[in-house]
């Protein structure tokens, strides 16, 4: 079969078929087409001024190095006049967080950004090993997302920095919104889709400059820029899974490529149609901590198991029931009310901040959500130290574990 | 199959039956059936129980335009299950209430659009429409095909000529069938062909509506059928439209949209349908699902379905709240916007989405003309 030319230069032979709309391109001309991409939506979203400091949420995995790569050409290009440097978070997993440090070590010095590495260990005392020996592999997601999101923002205050960028990708934010719609989550669906998700609540502004690209391009892009990353998922992660949203969205892509970016479309245009009193309920520090604790650290953390999706099932089977015993008290004029009382209806309870007193963190409570975790942790530390036999479950995780690790070397080797 | 356990027959329900102290178990409303369970301290049947959750739906209009001239409803009718049971509950509370003396606050009309114009499927729905005229015959039935659509909407060859561009090219001395199917065929995928036939039927019933003086449409679609439109509309980046396209609302065109039977699964209505002799006639029943089929030639709204209904076996309460949560969306304000010159929605963003993911499609006289879904399908787009 005779060459295909390229769909953008007509020239060059395509070896790539892009995702996103199935155009056949050579690789010159995806590679500019991925970043131009990128600069459109930056431009389009003003998302940088010129000077301003940027931390890069860096994790070694192909979404924070290609965004690494990719800001650092573009910041080169338009003349953006940023300062860039990397951050990075040691959650303390061996096995898997200490390998791809490496990663972002070697990054650094390609990309000639300075690095900051800050531990859990050193933020609260805790590895994520330690947290897992402790809690188990149920539910550990919920604290390394609480934890990673304080750190990040304590990682930036430290070097001064309010604008911390991330990896999270089209793939990402369209999962969102539609775990967010099978969830009824409305503020989540009000902020989940937005490019920047700063909150009154901190003065670091959170962004995603890769919104709109699909995970197969960041992929293709990392592969012919020869990127050097870090493959593997967390160890962790295999348990917590936003199972249905993502096995449906591949299903989605496979019947129409765009589908993806339509989905972010739609949550888009829907953020905006939440109504006003449920989308401000939450928008504080630990309502960002959750937010970022889904597919925060690039992997499959922090997404809804099918257990909760069962837990769901039986709370509104029970709030089906009790809706069939209510008395229902009308109104005297002929208003309509919705048989569905929404939180619509429902008197808003106002979020002051204040600051956690433990931390001094940002918090809409007197304690900070990290501080009420790691105060769980603390309580139960010598129990554990004491246990000597080893249940079922830790028995089963362990294989697990073990399995999964064996798996990661054979992928690193 | 898509069957949960209804929810009558659930456990929470039996906190509130006492059978051993009732020496009288009939429905409180038939004297018919047995009562088995409670609502609001009336003991009823469970077909009385699907029945009262479609009336306290239509609660506005039954007492709505007492006094004054009753409220018209246009009730498409599509010879499948849910509109079937629809229009068999409405009925039967008409009847009711005309029976006891009582006065209804609205009427309805039923529409037919004639099943064999709009799919190839071969199976002769006459008889179907004969026993519904037979069965229902205090009501006006219009029955009309798929392509009256070029009678009802004149502009829509000029508005076809433009979404289609070179693919498609009008001959006007063709029959409005052959127009209407060419255009059809020009849509190559099967995700763009069903979303363009549902945006083309849904603008059928609305014009045929508006002739006919209805101020609402009363929809047939079932929870499940909602959770699926819902998320099918998401994924075909129309979430914009699903506050009148899964939620009770005002659409685009003036006309209310009204679901009633939103609180009800399918399989509860199948139920209902299963006990109805009259309805047994009418219903055409559903193709089961082929699962010789590639997930990729599937249409995005097929996929939904049958993710509906998959899951839905497990979380019906789950999918129930899917459409539930599009419910709560507010409808967009922004009145002057440009819409849709085909399916009505919002040209560009929804106000207050500042995204720029309608940057992404091509800049051409085209998008400025139709909306960001319907560009989509577009027999143009590549995918």
């Amino acid at each position: 079969m005779a060459p295909t030319a390229c769909f953008d230069c007509k020239e060059a032979r395509a070896v790539i078929i892009r995702p996103k709309n199935r155009h056949k391109l050579c690789r010159a001309c995806f590679i500019k087409v991925f970043e131009t991409e990128v600069h459109e939506t930056i431009i389009g979203t003003n998302l940088f001024f010129p000077g301003e400091r940027v931390a890069i949420g860096a994790s070694g995995g192909k979404d924070s190095t290609v965004l690494a790569a990719v800001l650092k050409t573009l910041n080169e290009r338009y003349n953006y006049g940023l300062d860039l440097c990397l951050l990075s978070i040691d959650e303390g997993i061996r096995g898997y967080r200490d390998d791809s440090l490496e990663t972002v070590k070697r990054n650094a010095v390609q990309y000639e950004m300075p690095l900051d590495i800050l531990g859990y260990s050193e933020l609260y005392g805790w590895t994520m090993d330690q947290v897992v020996e402790q809690v188990g592999k149920k539910g550990n997601c919920t604290y390394c997302g609480v934890f990673r999101r304080q750190a990040l923002d304590r990682g930036a205050a430290r070097l001064g920095i309010k604008h911390v960028v991330t990896g999270h990708n089209a793939d990402d934010v369209a999962e969102t919104v539609m775990m967010n719609l099978l969830r009824g989550d409305l503020p989540r669906l009000s902020r989940g889709t937005s490019i920047v998700t700063s909150s009154d609540a901190s003065d670091i502004k959170r962004s995603k400059p890769l919104k709109y690209a699909y995970e197969k391009e960041i992929v293709l892009y990392a592969h012919h820029r020869q990127l050097d990353y870090f493959t593997t998922e967390c160890i962790y992660s295999p348990e917590a899974f936003r199972g249905s949203a993502r096995t449906l969205i591949k299903d989605l892509e496979k019947i129409r490529p765009s589908s993806i970016l339509d989905i972010v479309k739609s949550g888009e245009d829907m953020a905006a149609l939440v109504p006003v009193e449920v989308r401000g309920a939450g928008k504080a520090t630990q309502a960002g901590a959750e937010e970022e604790s889904a597919g925060g650290c690039g992997s499959q953390n922090g997404r809804t198991s099918g257990g909760e999706m069962a837990a769901m099932e039986k709370q509104l089977t029970e709030n089906d029931a009790a809706e069939s015993l209510e008395t229902e008290i009308k109104l005297p004029s002929g208003a309509r009310v919705k048989p569905n009382r929404g939180p619509t209806g429902k008197a808003v309870k106002t979020q002051t901040i204040k600051h956690c007193e433990r931390c001094n963190y940002i918090s809409s409570q007197r304690i900070c959500k990290a501080c009420m975790l790691l105060d769980g942790l603390n309580r139960n530390r010598p129990k554990t130290a004491i246990e000597v036999g080893v249940g079922m479950e830790d028995e089963e995780s362990s294989s697990t574990l073990m399995r999964q690790m064996e798996r990661a070397q054979l992928s690193a080797t | 199959m898509y069957s949960p356990e209804p929810r009558f027959n659930s456990r929470h329900f039996t906190a509130v039956i006492m059978p051993a102290k009732e020496l009288n178990k009939q429905c409180m409303e038939c004297k018919d059936a047995e009562f088995e369970l409670t609502v609001r301290k009336r003991q009823l049947c469970r077909f009385r129980f699907i029945a009262h959750k479609v009336h306290s739906r239509m609660s506005v209009y039954r007492a709505f335009g007492l006094d004054g001239p009753k409220t018209q409803l246009l009730l498409p009718v599509s010879f499948g299950v849910s509109s079937s049971v629809l229009l068999h509950i409405l009925n039967a509370d008409r009847q009711h209430r005309l029976d006891n003396g009582r006065p209804l606050g609205y009427d309805f009309k039923i529409l037919v659009i004639e099943p064999s114009t709009v799919v190839a499927t071969g199976i002769p729905f006459d008889q179907n429409y004969e026993a519904l005229e037979k069965n229902f015959p205090m009501h006006t039935i219009s029955r009309i095909p798929f392509h009256s659509i070029f009678d009802h909407v004149p502009e829509m060859e000029e508005i076809m000529q433009e979404y289609a561009g070179s693919k498609f090219i009008d001959d006007s001395t063709r029959s409005n069938e052959e127009r209407l199917s060419a255009f059809r065929a020009s849509i190559s995928t099967p995700t763009s062909r069903t979303d363009v036939d549902t945006v083309l039927l849904t603008r059928l019933v609305v014009e045929f509506a508006k002739k006919s003086g209805c101020e609402s449409v009363i929809w047939g679609d079932s929870d499940s059928r909602l959770a699926a439109k819902a998320l099918a509309g998401v994924a075909k980046g129309r979430g914009a439209s699903l506050t009148w396209q899964v939620s009770d609302g005002m659409s685009p065109w003036g006309v209310r949209f009204e679901y009633p039977l939103r609180d009800l699964y399918k399989a509860e209505l199948l139920q209902y349908e299963s006990v109805c002799a009259e309805l047994s006639d009418i219903v055409i029943p559903d193709q089961p699902p082929s699962d010789n089929i590639l997930t990729k030639n599937l249409s995005i709204d097929e996929l939904m379905l049958r993710y509906v209904q998959n899951q839905g076996a497990k979380y019906p309460g789950v999918m129930a709240n899917v459409a539930r949560t599009a419910n709560k969306l507010n409808p967009s304000t922004s009145d002057n916007a440009p819409t849709c010159a085909l399916c009505a929605g919002l040209v560009g963003n929804v106000k207050g989405n500042s995204g720029v993911t309608v940057a992404n499609q091509v800049e051409d006289n085209h998008s400025s003309q139709f909306c960001y879904g319907c560009m989509r399908s577009r027999p143009e787009e590549l995918c």
